[in-house]
């Protein structure tokens, strides 16, 4: 409810914003540019994994937004526009590097590969909450296609139809995608980021509890 | 001997297969049921919701200022801002520009009003300065005064008409030719001025009418710029 009282006068705000940019009111395209780049630059970053490459990317995103804000026609909220022209300037990008990001449908065997999973000997949960470095290091080290789904879904709040229609995959396979990359993070999380220790067995003390 | 060390199983192979549905919010009793007996899945479930709330909750992140200065760079080179209303503005709503021969003069009254009451000492100019140092060199445009952050006048005017370049197909035909004519004579005064300092580098008079015809430039340029389509 309070979110709804505020998020009123911010779409007010914006759309007041978007008009004015419209008539090419510089100050308009600055304050709408300091209202989503953290959101754009954060989702080119995730789906890059570089800085640099993020950098660009979201300077590209705005710069085809403004050009094209004059047909802005407020059919649909401007965020999920900016955000969706900025996710389809990042496919293009991987597209263009050659990356396996044209569908998941056709998905690099080598991102098929089975999770590798150890039961016996030394599995233990994540140590507590999973903290924000480790898991930014542990996205950018999943191979392209698990990354884009798991950033796409689990950060960026798509469900899986949205997914599916970006990617020109089905849902299942967005679905399948997602649950491997999740399994993929874990793993890496434990092997690298010391939050397992491979050595240690589960000791009925360390043992979950019941939920 | 510890009772949790135990080997995957059967119903393991099963869990695994139905935990992903199970994570999308599916009804699978049989994960539910499993999870309660094996510890080995049930870490690896809440481990996998460990993951996706983590994820949700990552902070966003902040771009280097390099990022909006490219942006805002980039749309000014392409005219996408609108010029604000000024004093070439007020001016074309008068409708002056479309009287360029009177509005010429009138300019260049002011210009030789100005000249003939200024002070004659001017300092001279850091352009002017290293000129002078270096043998007195012809390189006219490059002396022009510096404005603001580094950036010349002239490469202000040279940005301007990349702009004004890529938006004249948009303006009137009749708009267009007055502007034109009015640049055109600007570029004349700016050659004569450029001929002169060549001629004679030390020409304080030459620089400041070439910093006045590239204001005057700039002004033009901008209020062209201003104009929308078909006005």
């Amino acid at each position: 409810m309070s979110q709804q009282k505020t998020a009123a006068p911010k779409a007010a705000s914006e759309t007041q914003l978007v008009a004015r940019a419209q008539r090419g009111e510089e100050e308009a395209f600055a304050a709408l540019f300091e209202m989503h780049k953290r959101r754009v630059y954060s989702l080119c970053l995730r789906m890059t994994g570089n800085t640099a490459e993020a950098e660009d990317l979201a300077q590209e995103a705005f710069l085809q937004l403004f050009r094209k804000i004059s047909t802005f026609r407020g059919e649909s909220a401007f965020s999920t526009w900016l955000h969706r022209l900025a996710v389809n300037v990042v496919l293009m990008h991987l597209r263009k590097k050659g990356l396996q990001q044209v569908s998941l449908d056709e998905v690099d065997s080598s991102q098929d590969e089975p999770v590798k999973r150890d039961y016996g000997d030394y599995d233990r949960r994540l140590m507590g909450s999973v903290d924000r470095i480790s898991l930014t290091r542990a996205i950018a080290e999943l191979p392209p296609g698990y990354r884009t789904v798991f950033v796409l879904h689990d950060v960026e709040g798509y469900e899986h139809n949205e997914i599916a229609e970006i990617m020109k995959c089905s849902v299942g396979n967005s679905k399948s995608q997602l649950h491997k990359a999740r399994m993929k993070l874990r793993d890496w999380l434990r092997q690298n980021e010391g939050l397992m220790t491979p050595d240690e067995p589960v000791t009925s003390d360390q043992a979950p509890t019941e939920r | 001997m510890d009772d949790t060390r135990r080997h995957r199983t059967a119903e393991c192979d099963r869990c695994e297969l139905e935990l992903e549905a199970y994570m999308e919010g599916e009804a699978r009793p049989f994960v539910l049921a499993h999870v309660r007996e094996c510890v080995f899945c049930k870490v690896v479930s809440e481990d996998l919701q460990a993951l996706r709330t983590a994820a949700g909750e990552l902070p966003l992140e902040e771009p280097s200022p390099a990022v909006w200065a490219n942006v805002r760079a980039q749309l000014s080179a392409e005219g996408t801002f609108a010029e604000k209303e000024g004093v070439w503005s007020w001016i074309w709503q008068l409708d002056l520009l479309r009287r360029p021969v009177p509005v010429a003069a009138f300019a260049c009254m002011l210009v030789l009003g100005c000249w003939m009451t200024a002070p004659r000492n001017y300092p001279q100019s850091e352009a002017s300065a290293s000129l002078a140092a270096s043998g007195g060199q012809p390189v006219a445009v490059r002396s022009m005064a510096f404005v603001s952050g580094g950036t010349s006048l002239e490469q202000v005017v040279r940005e301007l008409e990349e702009a004004f370049k890529a938006r004249e197909g948009s303006l009137a035909p009749d708009v267009k030719a007055t502007y034109e004519n009015s640049l055109s004579s600007l570029d004349v005064s700016i050659r004569e001025c450029n001929d002169s300092l060549q001629r004679e580098p030390g020409n304080s008079l030459a620089h400041e009418y070439l910093f006045a015809a590239y204001s005057q430039k700039a002004e033009v340029l901008s209020s062209a710029l201003d104009i929308d389509e078909g006005r």
